[in-house]
């Protein structure tokens, strides 16, 4: 059986179980990083089929910096990203996914708190289908 | 301690009370006046000669009236060159123009009569504005200057020094002692009286100006460290709400049919509160957002179009009332250069609020007209209405009226909160008709384009 491997970078390890409960109950496969560097480091390594990236970690752009680094090496490349994005952060960091879509690095921006069935359902439009 | 010490040690100078600007306003309606009064001059010489028999000294009178033609063209010319920026510098011009309007009367009185022409009451036309404008010492420069000009002149003409030109047949006041020194005496009086006056008048006047400007500067602060604190405490809770929905989103699903009916319901009321939280979160968090506008955040908005598309998306919510969504839009579009988020909430806050507190099959009427530097947004409904006492609490944050409160338990307290803000960001203003049982009416104005609103230009956070 050819189970297909999720990688989550979040910072927050209660919300990174909760997802793996739900994923791994769609027999996904989890794994996770909880910064930036280690999720890149596994990302090449391990070679996911779709990641879950938050936006907001420990920086302000941490999310955005981690996409740009998976975006520009050839290894990753490819591989889709769905972004978790917070309410509106405290920044004042103001952005509109429909305009700044084609400047953006990723495939998909989910608002927490994410349902479980939403997040399954956006997981499934993205998963590449063919292996 | 140091605090309170320093408040007695610093001895601070008040603040002038006009502005450079609004000083500016009367100085050109002065020069406009001046102009009035050397028309006046020549009218009354010609009337005089002509009509009345009496010959004042031609020459010299026009002379005089040159002189303040030439003056009053110099104000004018600097007033057009010179944007009113500083106040002490205009003051000081106050000051050199008021010196050379006492020369000049005083002239016009010797030739005109001096003590006996009633004109001299201008003399204290200029201790009064003196009192208005200056602080202190340079009141009584004024003052003392205009005393030392007419006492000179009365005792000018009495010892012969000066010449005498008579009005009318009052000839011989000039040289009455007795007559001479009740004038004098009470002009002194009345000079030294207004001045006084003024002065004073003027003192506490600036004070209470300072005091006010003061107590506006601490309510800004307060305000300020009320969004820091609000803002604080948002990012501080999005997460936990967040990660505690999710994880009670995740059980309930996880655990479909095979829990105990009562488990569910438990968990299903948890994450009804919990979306509660997540929207005060939510609307904190647009609360305390941005501050200035900045020019990358703004766009070109079709205000028409916009408020087509958010009333259909609130019509699912009016219908389930009975409710109606009148919209009164033009077909043309009304075009504005603003920030799109911003406006959206203003438009689907004020819209929800009114479909929420309407009565049931009640209409919402949202009106757009189109003027010439604003744009105006109307928001009607025919609901519970805000009792008077509240309309001015209404915009404050977590404020709910009690009617409102027994409507519905839904709402954040936040809707027109946030609604006031970005309205405030965007440079609009924004007003509230209502009654209670009848309805409200919320007009929001809109600037076609942000001008004062937008920041200024500073180094832009960058993001890759």
């Amino acid at each position: 059986m050819n189970k297909k491997t999720i990688l989550i970078i979040d910072d927050d390890i209660d919300l990174v179980e909760i997802i793996r409960v739900t994923l791994e109950n769609e027999n996904y496969e989890v794994i996770d990083a909880q910064n930036g560097d280690r999720g890149v480091a596994m990302a090449r390594d391990r070679n996911p089929d779709l990641i879950l990236l938050d936006v907001m970690m420990s920086k302000v752009d941490e999310g955005f910096q981690v996409a740009y680094e998976l975006r520009g090496d050839a290894a990753t490349k490819d591989i889709p990203i769905l972004m978790l994005t917070a309410v509106v952060d405290q920044s004042g960091f103001d952005f509109n996914p429909d305009k700044d879509a084609e400047f953006l690095p990723v495939d998909e921006f989910l608002e927490k708190p994410v349902s479980p069935r939403k997040l399954v359902d956006m997981i499934r439009k993205h998963l590449p289908t063919s292996v | 301690m140091a605090a309170v010490r320093n408040k007695f040690l610093v001895s601070r100078e008040s603040s002038q009370f006009v502005s450079a600007a609004s000083l500016r306003v009367r100085l050109d309606w002065f020069n406009k006046l001046r102009w009035g009064a050397a028309a006046g001059i020549l009218v009354a010489v010609t009337v005089t000669n002509v009509y009345l028999s009496q010959s004042l000294p031609l020459i010299p009178l026009l002379v005089t009236t040159g002189v303040l033609l030439l003056l009053n063209l110099g104000y004018v010319l600097r007033n057009q060159r010179l944007a009113p920026k500083d106040i002490d510098a205009e003051l000081r011009l106050v000051k050199l123009q008021m010196v050379g309007d006492l020369l000049v009367l005083t002239t016009l009185l010797n030739l005109t009569g001096g003590v006996e022409n009633p004109l001299l009451y201008i003399y204290v036309v200029h201790v009064m504005l003196a009192s208005l404008l200056f602080k202190g010492s340079e009141i009584y420069q004024i003052t003392w200057l205009a005393i030392f000009l007419f006492t000179a002149e009365v005792m000018g003409e009495y010892l012969g020094v000066l010449p005498n030109h008579h009005l009318l047949s009052a000839g011989a006041l000039t040289h009455e002692l007795p007559f001479i020194s009740v004038s004098l005496a009470s002009f002194w009086m009345v000079m030294l009286f207004c001045a006084y006056m003024g002065a004073s008048i003027m003192k506490h006047n600036r004070s209470i100006k300072d005091e006010l400007v003061e107590q506006q500067a601490e309510l800004v602060k307060a305000d300020k460290a009320k969004m820091d604190f609000f803002r604080f405490v948002t990012h501080e809770v999005k997460s936990p709400v967040n990660t505690a929905q999710s994880a009670v989103e995740t059980a309930l699903e996880l655990g479909s049919g095979k829990m105990s009916p009562a488990v569910e319901d438990m968990l299903t009321r948890a994450v009804r509160r919990l979306q509660q939280a997540t929207e005060i979160v939510k609307d904190l968090a647009d609360l305390t957002r941005g501050g200035m506008l900045k020019k990358e955040n703004l766009q070109v908005v079709d205000l028409s179009r916009l408020v087509d598309r958010l009333a259909a998306r609130l019509r699912d919510v009016a219908d389930r009332s009975g409710q109606k969504i009148v919209l009164q839009v033009p077909d043309e579009p009304v075009v504005i250069t603003t920030n799109l988020s911003m406006v959206d909430k203003i438009i689907t806050n004020l819209v929800s609020n009114a479909v929420r507190y309407n009565k049931d099959g009640g209409q919402v009427d949202v009106a757009l007209t189109s003027e010439r530097k604003v744009v105006l947004l109307k928001v009607a409904d025919q609901g519970i209405g805000i009792a008077p006492e509240d309309q001015s609490r209404i915009f404050e944050e977590f404020f709910r009226s009690a009617e409102a409160q027994k409507k519905t338990t839904l709402g954040t307290g936040l809707g027109l909160a946030i609604v006031r803000k970005f309205v405030d960001d965007l440079g609009g203003s924004l007003k509230l008709e209502s009654e209670v049982g009848f309805g409200s009416t919320f007009t929001v104005s809109l600037p076609r384009a942000p001008g004062k609103a937008l920041a200024p230009k500073r180094d832009k956070r960058t993001m890759s």
